[in-house]
């Protein structure tokens, strides 16, 4: 008998009848999968069959491409890509989703771009968002660089949205004097239903590129359930907080920058700096820099804090105003005090940084007793409202970029907007 | 007529919502149409090569200028209805039933189930697809006029139920969506247009007997395809009644010979209406776009999850029982299944005859809405133990039971010393009041009169008894 390969059109004789269909890839290997003529998908046990017929061997479809124009009135967006879901497509043949990433391939997906700009687009790495690493950071920076040298107006990056507002934060700290805009965008249901986010986010993303002088990096996501709106997230403010809604991200002790309608008006919500010549200048990450974050929380044991005695920081979640448990009260809480020992070693010799588990509101360590002791510990952070994602990104970043003695002055400024002075809200 | 020369070919296809949870989240599965807790507005996207043969550049720009409002009820919407969320679990009550009725029409179960996406454009699902996955094949029905093939069954959700539209926007109540579906399509073996009822009937006995099917207008829908030679297939929609399918199919029997003469062959979709006819709804759509729910592994279907499904008692068997057992008519003892009352229940707990217990379940509730069109589906268990409770120590008697029904169905507070029972004597004088006050009227003119006073509290015809004793002296 010849070979059966996925995408074969064969006849099946098994117990429960004839079925004819085409071959598709199993994960199981007892399992034969077969997509009917009616479009439906069965699995048929393979030790119930008892014969397959070859009917006709499966031959690729061929793409059909579109071609693209320039047109000289339009801003040109280079869209870089990280992950598959923005731009995936489903093979009605297998049933199995492809990605797609040239510039063709995304204007026959969402045909609206091409009248608000000019597209380049490639894909940098086809990933999880939660495998990204420092290096991605890197090799994203050095290729918006590539971009904007070869004349990119604008710049979007499709990314998974689990880790999506740390890119942003990631990158904002490495373009140092980022003269265009470079707008992140995710998907939080997946581009290959009728449903989903990721046109309205991205088409968003392009006209307030197309609209505005923006210059920095930012997010561009659905506000609400709706889809009728997205907002511009500031970088370094921003968290995603839902696992599965569009309207999952959030933004922390701040304002988004702007809203971008439907019909793709745009429309800033605060002020923003005018447009000018600066000169992008990459502040990269050293890969091999290690920080941690620890969560505060009942029970804790000493051991939790000096596991991180190699590390080069540590963030501690603390609980409310910037708490952690290191009072000795009683009988029961003598461990209290060893964690307190342990947090003042390791800040003999590293930045040790607070922020709070609360997310809003800001870090006050002089209000209770214990903020006191941590900061005579050498804990840092107070006043601050930093996102504890920020801060990771932040420390690392600064770590990697300047000496040891600048860090912990460095990181109590405000360098891209991470820190609000006030708090309004 | 002489289907099998018009070369006749019919098939059926049922929708039957399943009385369970919908089928991927815990939302209970009741429709509330009036109470909308909020709304959302969305669009949905057209892909190239999703729909073959349409337009990819015009179905782009009809949904470009399409919006959707869906209607919100937090009850029976979670953020699975709104595509906010991943499906959970296949509803395994839900899945039950489908493969009880696979068992009953002795179908082949496919090892394992793959939920599909089947894309719909229209807004009716949120997602812009509906799940849906085969479970069975290859089953058959038996009937009077021979076995009719069954080809599929599946298991699928229940779109959106469309609330008004207008140009720019389409508003739907999310309440129906994913309620659990069970498909049913027949072959095209159906012999001619009566069969087809019967098949019709045949499967909504079947899917009644489970007791895990809804009830009541629009849980039940039933899609006649139908052809003769030299017409393409035309499929059917909306019947209200399975009485009106013969009509509707020798109608369009004539409409298909017509066509035929007048070379207006169209493969479509038609509403029927309720004159018997139909009109045009949308041409036939192609085969439907399929891939994956890629949120879900393929379902097995085990040994140990067969060994759990029990073959229900079906509906036709069980009325023949409860006739034989209780002495009932063949009418009223599918009468009692059909409204699904658990008659053995009141039938061993109360000394009273069968055919008086069928009557105060059945008949009289019937009577109440027919003639003063009383909500007769309020009345509750406890009502109608009221009811035989007090008949069988004779504080009321057969005719109070009914005033007594209607009060309680009504909501009224039941006062029992209105429905007294008084003895002949009484009866006598009261009656003899009667003649002397009209004198030389007719028999029947004095026993209106009676009735008057005594209905509910003696019965009519211990009352005809004495005044024929009377009037004769």
């Amino acid at each position: 008998m010849e070979k059966i390969n996925s995408g074969d059109k064969v006849r099946i004789h098994a117990d429960s009848g004839e079925f004819e269909g085409t071959v598709l890839p199993s994960l199981d290997k007892n399992i034969f999968v077969l997509k009917l003529k009616s479009g439906y998908n069965i699995g048929l046990e393979k030790k119930k069959i008892k014969k397959v017929e070859l009917i006709l061997k499966h031959k690729p479809q061929e793409y059909k491409k579109q071609k693209l124009s320039f047109n000289k009135e339009l801003k040109t967006i280079s869209i870089l890509h990280t992950g598959g879901t923005i731009a995936s497509q489903v093979n009605y043949e297998t049933g199995g989703v492809i990605a797609r990433f040239t510039p063709e391939e995304i204007v026959s997906m969402f045909p609206e771009i091409k009248d608000i700009s000019n597209i380049k687009s490639r894909l940098i790495s086809n990933m999880f968002s939660e495998d990204m690493n420092f290096n991605h950071y890197n090799i994203l920076a050095k290729e918006i660089q590539k971009e904007i040298k070869n004349g990119a107006d604008g710049i979007i990056i499709t990314h998974g949205t689990d880790t999506l507002a740390l890119t942003a934060a990631a990158l904002s700290f490495t373009l140092e004097g980022l003269n265009i805009p470079v707008i992140l965008v995710g998907a939080q249901r997946s581009s290959d239903r009728g449903s989903t986010d990721a046109k309205l986010n991205l088409l968003s993303a392009a006209h307030f590129i197309a609209k505005t002088d923006y210059q920095g990096v930012a997010i561009c996501m659905h506000e609400t359930k709706n889809d009728d709106k997205c907002l511009i997230l500031p970088p370094a403010k921003t968290r995603k907080f839902h696992s599965s809604g569009r309207d999952a991200f959030k933004v922390i002790n701040d304002v988004p920058i702007a809203e971008v309608s439907n019909e793709g008006h745009v429309k800033f919500l605060r002020q923003h700096p005018k447009k000018e010549n600066k000169k992008l200048k990459l502040k990269l990450f050293k890969p091999n820099i290690k920080v941690g974050i620890l969560k505060s929380h009942p029970n804790m044991f000493a051991k939790e804090i000096s596991n991180y005695k190699n590390f080069n920081a540590l963030i501690l979640e603390g609980t409310g105003l910037g708490h952690f448990p290191i009072n000795k009260i009683d009988k029961f809480t003598s461990e209290n005090q060893k964690i307190y020992n342990e947090i003042k070693k390791l800040a003999k010799n590293m930045p040790v940084i607070m922020t709070s588990q609360t997310i809003y509101g800001r870090i006050n360590m002089n209000v209770y007793s214990t903020g006191r002791l941590l900061q005579e510990a050498g804990v840092i952070g107070n006043y601050l409202d930093m996102l504890t994602e920020t801060a990771f990104i932040k420390i690392a970043w600064l770590l990697s970029n300047y000496p040891k003695n600048k860090v912990k002055e460095l990181f109590h400024e405000n360098l891209r907007g991470e820190i609000s002075k006030r708090t309004e809200e | 007529m002489d289907y099998q020369s018009l070369g006749f070919k019919c098939g059926l296809e049922i929708h039957q919502q399943l009385d369970t949870n919908k089928l991927f989240c815990n939302c209970q599965s009741f429709f509330e149409e009036n109470k909308v807790d909020y709304e959302i507005k969305r669009k949905l996207k057209a892909s190239a090569g999703e729909l073959g043969d349409v337009d990819i550049a015009a179905l782009h720009e009809t949904l470009k200028n399409k919006a959707f409002i869906y209607q919100v009820n937090r009850e029976t919407a979670c953020l699975i209805e709104l595509d906010d969320e991943p499906i959970h679990e296949l509803n395994k009550e839900a899945l039950k039933v489908v493969l009880q009725v696979a068992m009953v029409l002795n179908a082949k179960i496919i090892d394992e189930l793959q939920v599909m996406r089947k894309v719909v454009v229209d807004g009716s699902n949120v997602s812009g697809f509906q799940r849906s996955a085969l479970v069975a094949v290859n089953g058959f029905l038996d009937t009077s006029k021979g076995r009719v093939g069954i080809e599929t069954i599946c298991i699928e959700e229940e779109s959106a139920k469309k609330i008004k539209e207008d140009e720019k926007t389409v508003t739907y109540n999310l309440s129906r969506l994913g309620i659990p579906l069970i498909e049913i399509a027949t072959d095209a073996s159906i012999k001619d247009p009566e069969h087809a009822k019967e098949v019709a009937e045949q499967l909504g006995m079947i899917l009644r007997s489970t007791g895990k099917v809804k009830r009541g207008i629009g849980t039940i829908r039933q899609d006649v395809n139908v052809s003769i030679k030299g017409h393409p297939r035309v499929e059917l929609k909306g019947f209200q009644d399975l009485r009106s399918i013969p009509k509707v199919i020798e109608q369009e029997i004539k409409r298909q010979q017509e066509n035929i003469k007048n070379k207006k062959l169209h493969h479509e979709v038609r509403k029927v209406n309720p004159d018997f006819t139909s009109t045009f709804l949308r041409p036939m759509p192609g085969s439907s776009r399929m891939y994956p729910e890629t949120d879900l592994v393929p379902i097995k279907i085990s040994k140990n999850l067969l060994s759990e499904i029990k073959i229900p008692e079906l509906i036709t068997e069980k009325a023949v029982n409860i006739e034989k057992k209780y002495n009932l008519s063949p009418q009223m003892s599918r009468e009692i299944l059909k409204l699904n009352i658990p008659f053995d229940y009141y039938a061993e707990k109360y000394k009273l005859n069968p055919s008086i217990i069928a009557e105060i379940l059945v008949e009289i509730p019937k009577e109440l809405k027919a003639r003063f069109n009383i909500n007769t589906e309020k009345l509750t268990k406890d009502n109608f133990e009221f009811i035989f409770e007090n008949l069988q120590s004779k504080k009321i008697n057969r005719e109070a039971a009914k005033d007594v029904l209607k009060e309680l169905a009504e909501g009224k507070h039941i006062d029992l010393n209105n429905f007294k029972q008084i003895d002949n004597k009484e009866i006598e004088e009261k009656l003899k009041e009667i003649i002397s006050k009209n004198k030389g009227a007719h028999f029947s003119a004095l026993m209106g009169e009676a009735m008057k006073i005594f209905r509910g509290k003696s019965d009519g015809k211990t009352i005809s008894d004495l005044l024929k004793k009377l009037v004769k002296n």
